[in-house]
């Protein structure tokens, strides 16, 4: 039996899959220690099972994103090495930074030695300052660490307890700027990620379940939990996409659909293309800072069934904010869900509050609670359809850099639009009517986050840099770099060498899964000709376990 | 908020002239290391637009490929073409306050006529842009300045009689280097005298006299000119380290030109110092278009001080510049009589190499004097490819302005023609209808694409 939670804001939500059916399912209130809310929904989902039926556990958590969003998390010291580019003045990361001197370029060479002095006296002054966290970061740095490294063996001999991350180790794509801030995040947050960790692990095993558990991270891939301490940040956006794995878990396999989660305050949309989660193009962004974190498309749009509504002059308005529960529920003003309610689309709260509240809006401009209700529904309808459109178009429009993804480029449309979450019910058929797609409230539409969680599968991925002039190849994903003393180097080695390391970090990541179909998304092959002679090749290859789910829900048998 | 700068890469990592070639995959691989470990795309100064494909029209309004466009193009180059179109699009919308196509295959060598490449060029991406602009928004008045180590032959041939179209270059003087043309006598035809300047350069030249033809010539002609739409045909190779160039200018002094010439876009065109030069003038010309701070970028191998400038050399362009100054005040009272000759049509002819292709072409081109419009055009010519027997075409072309009178006199020529067994293709590009033919004798059959 596999076990789903998500520990969102609000709710908590658990479920026991059994051989592909919902066997059990939980919602509890999310309280300030996570990890009570987290053993409540459990033992709610697992009444009358016993511990060791279960053979895995997948955890959606919130908690990295919310300890960023609020700045709960210690300071951390920035120690850059940006060298020539971009003005300096672009490095303003709101924390204490130092720029050193020192640089290489992008095949990795030196052009600007570490300048000593000026590296100590950056690291005297982050200790002055009381920095217990420090993120060391070169541009760069994933085709050379050896200034990182060097920074960094310096921080930990002159101050052992200084928690010290490098911007290698933490995310190996091109994009300084964001590898400046996926570094920091990582290093701002690990500590309390580890701590999270652990006690999670402990409280399972009171619980007397000793099968694996892992993460989600918010590209729908998990890790294996006691794995997942190196990359805290990876679990940011997990929410978002449990809710869209388990979307895909509830739809027919191949279906084109999207995605719409509507909350209190905000509407979340997310894409699955021909079956397949939309993966963003960039990196997550968090709190205004753009990270390296892979994630899938999701976009959050600021209106929900609580936003507040207004009538200003002769316009009906609505607000992003939240001013308490809706009207018909007690709250200060009116909200789409107190349109819903006038319109029988929902059962929530107090059918006369819900007229007074449509009434105050509508009377000035001569409409009937029931006009001012419709008007408020089709100004929520028509802000998320156009948002929904505008996604299509956005993917539509991202960026090719080959022939082939140029001519590849498809138009789609969605066939269906999925709604889960609290006000999916009164919204969903008509924002589907407006896209010309059908309207699916799947079976457990609340509970989609944890469904969605427990059907994610392990994801893992490899990008091989191989430089045969230069002599060296790389593996972005674990900041890894290894000289290569082989001038004939050849493509097939290229993929069979980064195969070799997608087993080896199934195996670092304790994962017995079989690496024998690698899909390869990128192979390409440079070659490199300097006065007319050709002088190496530049080898560019990214290889991936095959993504997907475990299966579908009620597909029958399909989950063993 | 002050407008973003639009930037299309589009680095054809699938796309090559041969694995050897200067125009091969590897040429922008450096020029994404850089400017995507900076971040660039990420700057709230900058919106990255995706490619999108020229349609065979927006081609064939502007070249005579032979036979036709789809033999002379691959999917690589419409897509460099409406590249260049995109970003046209979103800088005339105002949706942009200009922007930057850094593009593979480059165009500018890329004449009116195409039996083959040149000089790595198929389609002219400027050219195609220049016709779009005019045709889908109406401008009227365009400036380009092509700032290659080589001289801009397909571009100044385009627009060699079209007094709406100023065409400035700055180049390794033709006497040292591909393609041999672009001499400060070469000022433009009868019906656009003046409107065609070419710097040639002695080779060694650096920024400070780039500095020199910027405030003397080309910023003070342009504002004369009044341009609505100016394009900068933005070569790389005049930098100091380029494998093909001479030249010694650096990421820092293009970078300066670019601030002065404020072009409301940019193309991409030659520049084969992948490593040593591309990543570093990419990025500083991203960045003066973004009117962000260039000073921080410098090639690895520079210091300041590094190049002075020969002054015997230096004063022969100032010579030049001065030159050409004074033809462009005095152009509008030229004796164009007296320089080329009575009569109803000044005709030339011209030899073209393609150094790529192997082939030889020859040419003779007619254009109307007309005093009511910019007057048409005929093209006859022949291209001889080594084994094959030669092609023979025979082209007209109507411009934007034409006037009635010629208008018909052209079709006349182009219906005259198809009668005519020497020919083995036969073209009309309407400009004025936005229409264009193409008649094949062994089919005898006859194409039309319509904008
Ligand atoms: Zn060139
Ligand atoms: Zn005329």
């Amino acid at each position: 039996m596999f076990i789903g939670i998500d520990v969102g804001g609000t709710f908590t939500d658990a479920v026991l899959l059994d051989r592909g059916c919902v066997r059990a399912s939980a919602k509890v209130q999310t309280k300030e220690d996570l990890l009570s809310s987290l053993l409540e929904a459990l033992d709610k989902a697992m009444k009358g099972v016993s511990g060791d039926l279960v053979e895995r556990v997948v955890l959606s958590t919130t908690m990295i994103t919310n300890l960023i969003v609020e700045k709960k998390y210690d300071p951390v010291g920035l120690i850059l090495i940006p060298g020539p580019g971009l003005s300096h003045q672009h490095y303003q990361f709101n924390t204490g930074t130092y720029i050193i001197p020192g640089a290489m370029d992008y095949r990795g060479r030196e052009i600007i030695p570490l300048r000593r002095q000026e590296m100590e006296n950056a690291i005297m002054d982050l200790a002055d300052d009381g920095y217990k966290n420090v993120a060391v970061v070169g541009k760069f740095s994933s085709r050379n660490n050896r200034h990182e490294k060097e920074v960094a063996a310096r921080l930990r001999w002159n101050y052992p307890d200084c928690q010290v991350e490098m911007g290698h180790q933490v995310a190996g794509q091109l994009n300084f700027p964001r590898r400046v801030v996926s570094t920091m995040l990582t290093c701002a947050t690990r500590e309390k990620y580890e701590y999270f960790v652990d006690s999670v692990i402990t409280a399972l095993s009171k619980r007397g379940i000793d099968a694996p558990v892992f993460i989600l991270k918010a590209d729908g891939g998990t890790l294996p939990l006691p794995c997942s301490t190196r990359v805290p940040i990876e679990t940011i956006f997990s929410g978002p996409a449990a809710s869209t794995l388990g979307v895909q878990a509830l739809t027919p396999p191949g279906e084109t659909s999207v995605v719409v989660d509507i909350g209190g305050t905000t509407t979340d949309l997310a894409l699955i293309l021909s079956g397949s989660p939309l993966l963003a193009s960039k990196g997550a962004a968090i709190d205004d800072y753009l990270t390296h974190v892979r994630a899938l498309a999701v976009k959050s749009v600021p209106v929900g069934g609580d936003s507040i509504v207004e009538r200003v002059g002769k316009e009906i308005i609505i607000y992003s904010e939240r001013l308490g529960p809706p009207y018909c529920q007690g709250g200060p003003m009116p909200t789409p869900t107190d349109a819903l309610r006038v319109l029988g689309l929902t059962r929530l709260g107090d059918e006369d509050r819900a007229r007074e509240a449509m009434d105050s809006l509508g009377a000035p401009l001569g409409m009937s609670p029931g006009e001012a209700a419709n008007k408020v529904c089709n100004l929520v309808i028509d802000t998320i359809s156009a948002e929904i459109q505008l996604m299509f178009t956005q993917w539509e429009q991202e960026p090719a850099y080959r022939v082939w993804e140029v001519l590849e480029k498809r138009k789609e449309r969605p066939s269906t639009v999925v709604g889960v979450g609290g006000g999916a019910a009164g919204f969903i058929s008509q924002i589907a009517a407006t896209l010309g797609a059908y309207p699916v409230i799947p079976p457990y539409a609340p509970v989609a986050n944890a469904i969605g969680a427990a059907v994610a599968l392990p994801t893992l991925e490899v990008t091989l840099r191989v430089d045969t002039e230069q002599g060296y190849y790389s593996i972005e994903e674990e900041g890894f770099q290894e000289a290569l003393d082989d001038a004939n180097f050849t493509e097939q080695q290229a993929l069979d060498l980064a195969s070799k390391w997608l087993g080896k970090r199934a195996d670092k990541y304790g994962l017995n899964q079989r690496i024998e179909d690698v899909e390869i998304i990128r192979r390409e092959v440079f070659n490199m000709v300097r006065n007319w002679v050709t002088t190496g090749k530049i080898y560019d290859i990214h290889v991936q376990t095959p993504r997907g789910i475990l299966g579908h829900i009620g597909a029958g048998g399909e989950i063993k | 908020m002050e407008k973003k700068t639009g930037l299309i890469f589009f680095p054809a990592f699938d796309w090559a002239i041969s694995p050897t070639h200067p125009e091969r995959e590897e040429r922008l691989l450096y020029t994404r290391d850089q400017i995507f470990e900076e971040g660039v795309m990420d700057l709230p100064q900058i919106r990255e637009y995706a490619p999108r494909l020229a349609s065979l029209h927006d081609i064939a309004r502007v070249h005579f490929c032979v036979p036709r466009v789809q033999s002379q193009v691959t999917e690589a180059h419409l897509i460099a073409a409406g590249s260049a179109l995109q970003l046209g699009d979103a800088v005339v919308s105002g949706e942009i306050k200009n922007g930057f196509a850094m593009v593979r295959p480059p165009g500018h060598h890329a004449m009116r006529t195409v039996h083959g490449n040149r000089g790595f060029c198929n389609i002219n991406n400027e050219a195609v842009l220049v016709d779009y602009l005019r045709r889908r928004h109406g401008l009227k008045r365009i400036a380009i300045i092509d700032s290659d180590v080589h001289h801009g032959d397909g571009t100044q041939d385009i627009f060699y009689h079209d007094p709406d179209v100023l065409f400035i270059s700055f180049h390794q003087d033709g006497r040292t280097i591909f393609p041999g043309t672009g001499f400060s006598h070469e000022l433009g035809g009868p019906q656009a005298y003046g409107t065609t300047l070419n710097v040639p350069m002695p080779p060694g030249i650096g920024d400070e006299t780039l500095e020199y033809i910027v405030d003397n010539l080309i910023v003070p002609v342009i504002k004369d000119f009044n341009p609505d739409f100016i394009i900068n045909s933005a070569g790389q190779d005049n930098h100091y380290s380029d494998p093909l160039g001479s030249m010694r200018f650096t990421a820092r002094g293009y970078a300066d030109f670019t601030r002065k010439l404020n072009p409301d876009m940019a193309v991409l065109e030659g520049g084969y110092a992948i490593e040593t030069a591309l990543p570093y003038l990419n990025l500083a010309i991203i960045l003066a278009l973004a009117r962000l701070d260039y000073s921080y970028v410098l090639e690895p191998d520079y210091w300041p001080g590094r190049f002075t400038e020969n002054a015997e050399r230096a004063s022969k362009v100032h010579r030049t510049v001065d030159y050409l100054r004074d033809v462009w005040e005095k152009r509008n009272s030229a004796d164009i009589d007296n320089i080329f000759g009575k009569g109803n049509f000044y005709q030339r002819k011209k030899f073209i190499y393609y150094d790529t292709d192997y082939i030889e072409e020859e040419q003779i081109e007619k254009v109307k004097k007309c005093s009511n419009c910019t007057g048409y055009l005929l093209v006859e010519s022949r291209g001889e490819r080594g084994y094959r027997a030669p092609v023979r075409i025979f082209a007209v072309t109507v411009p934007f302005s034409a006037c009635e009178a010629c208008q018909q006199e052209a079709y006349d020529a182009y219906h005259q023609a198809k009668k005519k067994e020497q020919y083995d293709y036969v073209y009309m590009q309407d400009k004025s209808l936005d229409t264009c033919l193409n008649y094949e004798r062994d089919k005898n059959h006859e194409w039309s694409t319509e904008g």
